[in-house]
This record gives C-alpha cells, structure tokens and sequence, in this order.
C-alpha cells in the first residue's frame, strides 16, 4: 500500500465555513467519517475541538445528527441513543462517537471501557492530536514523551497512554489505527467500522497546527512522517489479531518527524530557550542522535527514549501479528 | 395514612376508579419499580448503591420474567447511567432510574444537563447521606442537587412513592422538566407496607407516553442538540426554564387532583394538618418523619402540621396560604434531615425565603441526620422546647 490521496468524497455531508483551524484534522475527518457513514447518522460529541467545530447552538456542521454530550460521557451516551434507536426500530441508523484524546485516554476512558464491554452497537471515534486542544494545549495521557504543553512547561516525562492495547483487551469486533495522510486506508477502515456490528473503534492521528506548532500547510505531510517513522503505526484487527497495514520501507528515524514541530522544539536547543523550526524544513534522513542543533545531554536522553518507545511499540505490533503482508 | 383511608372507603362502597387496585404488601424499593412498570418506561439504567439496589434488581427481575417490557443496561457509573438517560430521552423514549447517596453526587454533572435539555426523566433517590459513611435515612444527597434543574419530590409512604412516580411522568411531560421522587433510606426503601397498586389500564389512562414537543432525535431530520450558546441567548435559556419552574407548584396540585379522579388519592405540593387560629406551633416536615409527627399531633391540639412534598420548585404559595391561617404569634418549626453546610437546614432556609417579608417566628431543627430514629419521643421533645422562650436558639440540635 502506498501513501495516497484518492479518498473520493462521493457525498459531501459537511457544509463550508467548519469554525476549525488551519491544517485541523478534525475538520477533514469529519468529512471523510460523514462521507462514509450517510445522513442517517447520530454524532455524539463530547467536549472536544469537534464541539466547536460542529458549530455553536442550533447550527449543525454535519448533515446530520449532533448530540453534544458531557466530557465524560460520550459512550455513555451514546449507549442511551443506540438502545433508544433499537427500540424504534431504527437498527440501520448509525451512533458514531467523536472524541478527542482527552474524551477517550483520561475522562473518557471510563465509559468508554463501559461500553465496549457491553459490546455496545457503536462507532467510537478518537481524533487523537496528542492534548487538551481546545483548552490551550494541555497534557493529556494521549500526550506523548517530551512534549511541550502549558502544562508540562519542561516536556512531558512519561509516554502516551497505550489505548489501543486497552481496546484490545475488550475483545471487540472492529479497532483501527488510521491516518488523514493514507485516505485509501482510512477509507478502508471506515466501510468496515461502519459494516462491522457491535463497538467499534478507530484511533485517528489528528494533526494540530497550533497545538503541535507547524504549519498548517504541512499537516499531512507531518501525518504522513508520524506513519513512516513507525511514531503512529497503522493497523487493524478484526475479529482477533493485529494486522499491521503498512510498513515503512526506509528506516526513519522518529527525528524526522519531532523535529518539525514547535511541540518538540526544546529538544534540539540547548535548552535556554523553545523555537519553533521553519516549516518546510528538510526532512531527510538523519543519523539517530547525531543532530543538527545542539542538543543538551538531557534532552539527547529524551530523544532516545522517544525512539526506543516508538521501537518498542513496534516490535510489540510486530510480535502480535497474525496476518503478515510484507 | 389518610390517602389509605380514603380508598379503603371507596373500596367498600362500590365501584370506582378507587376499586380498580390490588391490596399488596410492599417496600418503598418495591413500589417504586412497580411504579416504572406500570408507567410503562421503555429505557433504564442501572448501577448498584444501598439502599436503592433493590429498585434496579426488581425491575431487571420483572424484565426477565418478561413482566416488563423494557431494555435495562447495567451501566459502570451513575454518571454514565443518567448520560445514558439523557440520550435516551432525546430520542424520545420514556426513562428511568433510582440512585442514592454517593451515585446521585456522582451524577451531579449530568442532572444539570438533563434539566437544561428540558428532558422528562423521571428518577427516584433513596436518600443517604455522604461522608463519613453512612447509608441511612438523610436527605443531604438530594438537598445537593437543589439548584441543578429538577422538580423534587418527597415521599412519605411507599404508596406515596408510587403515586408520585406516576404524577411524576404527567407533569415531567408535560412541561419538560426531569422529576426526582425521593424516598427515605430503610424507613421507606425497605420497610413492608400496604400499598394500593392500580390496574394497568388506569395508568395508561391517566399518564399516556406524551411529548409536549417533537423536538428529539429524528435520524430523517438532522439537527444539532446541546451546542454551544453564546452570552446573547444564555438567559434566554435560563428564563425559559424559570417560566416553567413557576408553573411547577400549580402544575402539581392540578395533577395531584386529576390523580384523585382517577385513582381517589388526593394529593398536593403541601399538605396541611391541623393549621388553623388556635394553632401556636406548626411542625413543617418531609418524608417518612411526617408519618410519625401526624401521630404525636393527633394528642397535641394546638400543634398543626405542614406537610412539604414538593420541595423543588418550593411551593411559597401554599406554604403561605396554610401559615396565613395561623395566629402571629404562632412558632413554625422546621425539622430538617439534612445538614447543608450551614446554619441552618434547607427546609429552613426555604421557609425564611418563602415568609421573609412576614415576622413570623421561624425555627429549625435538625433531627434524624444519618438515618438516627424521629420516634414519637423524637417529635415530643421538638414540641417541648419553649419557643416563647427568648432564650431559646432559632437552630436546634435534637437527639
């Protein structure tokens, strides 16, 4: 499979004027998610980016239905609007979730482990941009290591939150890793999320111009780094099993796409002060640890175990690999 | 009881609405899932807290004996029970649950939401206290949630909470309000009484599944429900809702009367007892502790009793009307089973609100917090207190 573009949006679902940023992910996920999932549709949205996105009270970006819920409740939620549907008789209509890291990782993650246990019929979507967006970029336990947040001022000393090997343990039907820069396989993952009966999960890498600090003209091509780098490795399991859906050819180090975001920044100076790097920059290959800018002995560490992580990660999915399609 | 004695009456003289019930023996937690039954809810969450387990086991029972139809899904918090509530609600299905305690604290996020969205839930609470633990009879869970949005009732009797549950849905309906009944832990929850439980078709009758407006979930019209509402409408909002909150007092002594008709139960946002000139002391109280005080009064001629069964909105114009008929010098005393942090308990401060621009002499105590016994002594030794007294404190703690 290669990297491409022709996600063919065969119905627009979603009007102009999406009150996102820039290069937002969220904003091109919906269209896609809508796209795929019809007008007989109930969104449920807890407090996130989408909440704004979707459009202040009565607008409706979508074409079709929002229920904007609590932080902590969206699963929850969506329980109640899916055995509703069920008792009128409305089976075909589907309940999607749309969260963010924060909704689904911290707050979320209690009634989502709820419903999924449950084996709720529901579609639940995270657009993981790795923080607390929509408050002003704060930690998130989807944030990874070495991230720079309001509230981790000196970068964030513990990885992100495995969720995905927490979904995994639920024994559902349908979960997925997707990406905004691979619409072919997103597509894919979509259909069968939507074919799929019972809880269904897709994690979708969000790229966040103000929040991870690039342009928003480079948001796909980050999204496509964070893929080729292993940082955010897209696979699949249905019914049982991991299937990995692409791998990498070249050996890129994780550098390649840390580097060219203001969320890392503080990692390649010397540690005195943060700077965003040009976007744009080039991002060819680099040797591991041997960087450009000067790097200090502590940040060096971070970097390694940033790579190590996204190593280990990957051996890990690599190891649970049922389907081989090298 | 009085609402016993009149259909025990109606009973033995014939036909009547009054005749159409069955004599059982029940628990409050008994009554009040029958009370879900018999209003036909199609939705219920459920998680587990004493002393309102027995409410959410009952009514899973009957759903596997296929007594219910209904859909009940055991939820992992009773934050996630009332949010699954609230989805439910919108697209249009009738709801219930029962929580307690620490559930009902839990959930206090969501009952915002609910009254905000204008959804007609319906929930009961078994009234417990919070910490240190304690799982008896209180009121301070619910009293917690005063200013959240919702109608609150207070039961005195399991038939009370079964009544009450079916007014409940016809007045959550009809206005757009969610509507907590709540009942005291053991006294009620789990103590054996006579209840009157009505025919089917006299629920059916008098509280038919009825949306006041069609604004729900409808997958063939897409809308947006719960969006962001800039400071320009806020209020808009806000005085909605308060123009219905002002209805909610008259609301309840109208379907409290159409109740009668149906059922030949009597009920009202107060309930007066013995208020009249020559009464010198009025003991104001909610729940079960009034069972006990009817009682203790009946050998006290001078002694009136109010009765408050609607405590949210509080009914300032029936409390009014009933010490409106007392002497100026006559002593109101308010017994409150809650403890809110401050001086004095709600019931109290409802009633300073409610005769402030009065000089009636208004005292509070609190009895029976944690569940402790009101016995007849209990309610004696209120009485015995000097009120005339210049001595005596407006705040009284009672054993």
């Amino acid at each position: 499979m290669k990297p491409d573009t022709d996600f063919i949006i065969t119905g627009e679902q979603v009007s102009k004027g999406a009150l996102s940023c820039r290069g937002c992910g969220w904003s091109l996920l919906a269209r896609y998610v809508s796209n795929v999932m019809g007008p007989e549709t109930v969104y449920v949205v807890p407090a996130c980016c989408f909440s704004i996105i979707a459009g202040p009270s009565p607008m409706n970006l979508m074409n079709g239905t929002v229920v904007h819920t609590l932080f902590a409740a969206a699963a929850a939620t969506a329980t109640g609007v899916r055995h509703a549907l069920d008792r009128q008789g409305k089976q075909e209509t589907n309940v999607v979730v749309l969260a963010g890291d924060g909704g689904t990782f911290d707050i979320g993650l209690q009634a989502l482990s709820g419903a999924a246990s449950r084996e709720e019929n529901i579609l639940f979507i995270c657009n993981n941009n790795g923080a607390y967006m929509n408050t002003g970029v704060q930690s998130s336990a989807g944030t990874p290591s070495g991230v720079r947040t309001t509230t981790d001022p000196s970068g964030k000393a513990t990885p992100a939150k495995n969720v995905m090997e927490i979904i995994e343990a639920h024994n559902i039907p349908y979960f997925a890793t997707a990406s905004p820069a691979f619409l072919r396989d997103l597509q894919r993952k979509l259909e069968k999320a939507k074919e799929a009966r019972g809880f269904r999960f897709l994690m979708v890498d969000g790229p966040c111009p103000p929040g991870h600090k690039h342009e928003p003209a480079i948001s796909i091509e980050l999204a496509r780094i964070a893929v080729e780098t292993r940082f955010f490795p897209l696979f699949e399991s249905a019914n049982g099993g991991i299937e990995i859906n692409y791998f990498p050819q070249k050996n890129l180090p994780v550098d390649d796409y840390l580097k060219r975001q203001g969320r890392f920044a503080h990692l390649y100076s010397d540690g005195s002060e943060s700077r965003a790097p040009a976007s744009g920059q080039d991002s060819g290959a680099h040797a591991n640890g041997n960087q450009t800018r000067e790097t200090s002995g502590k940040n060096q560490e971070m970097l390694n175990a940033i790579q190590m992580q996204v190593d280990q990660q990957w051996e890990k999915l690599m190891g649970k690999q049922t389907v081989s399609k090298v | 009881m009085s609402q016993l004695e009149a259909i025990e009456k109606q009973r033995k003289t014939g036909p009547g609405p009054a005749s159409r019930h069955v004599k059982k023996v029940l628990k409050g937690n008994a009554a009040a899932a029958l009370a879900a039954r018999l209003c036909r809810v199609s939705f219920v969450t459920a998680y587990p807290i004493t002393p309102q387990t027995s409410i959410i086991e009952e009514i899973n029972a009957m759903i596997a004996r296929k007594e219910f139809d209904a859909t009940c899904v055991n939820m992992e918090s009773e934050h996630s029970v009332f949010a699954a509530l609230k989805g439910a609600s919108l697209v249009g299905e009738r709801v219930f649950t029962a929580t307690s305690g620490q559930g009902l604290l839990y959930a206090h996020e969501v009952l915002h939401a609910i009254a905000h969205m204008r959804l007609p839930i319906v929930a009961c609470n078994v009234g417990r206290p919070s910490y240190p633990w304690n799982i008896w009879a209180d009121q301070t869970d619910s009293i917690s949630q005063r200013d959240t949005g919702w109608i609150q009732f207070y039961c005195e009797s399991a038939q009370e909470v079964l009544d009450t549950i079916i007014q409940s849905y016809k007045i959550a309906e009809s206005s757009n309000m969610p509507v907590m009944v709540v009942l005291d832990a053991f006294y009620l929850s789990h103590t054996s009484e006579n209840v009157y439980v009505p025919e089917q078709q006299l629920v059916d009758d008098f509280c038919p599944h009825e949306r006041r407006t069609s604004d729900r979930v409808d997958p063939k019209d897409p809308k947006s429900f719960g969006g962001l509402v800039d400071p320009s409408k806020y209020d808009t909002y806000n005085r909605a809702h308060w123009e219905e909150m002002c209805r909610i007092e008259e609301q309840t002594d109208a379907v409290g009367r159409e109740f009668e008709q149906f059922f030949g139960r009597n009920y009202g946002a107060v309930e007066a007892v013995n208020i009249g000139p020559q009464t010198k002391t009025v003991l104001v109280t909610m729940s079960s502790i009034t069972t006990t005080a009817r009682q203790v009064i009946a050998d006290h001629e001078d002694t009136g009793l109010l009765k408050i069964r609607l405590f949210k909105p509080f009914p300032k114009d029936s409390v009014r009307k009933a010490l409106d008929r007392t002497a100026k010098d006559c002593n109101v005393v308010a017994v409150d089973r809650n403890y809110t942090a401050d001086r004095e308990g709600a019931l109290l401060q409802q009633l300073r609100q409610t005769m402030c621009k009065t000089d009636r002499k208004l005292f509070g105590v609190y009895a029976g917090l944690g569940g402790r016994d009101v016995s007849p002594q209990t309610i004696r030794n209120i009485l015995d207190i000097d009120y005339s007294s210049p001595d005596t404190e407006e705040i009284n703690w009672i054993q």
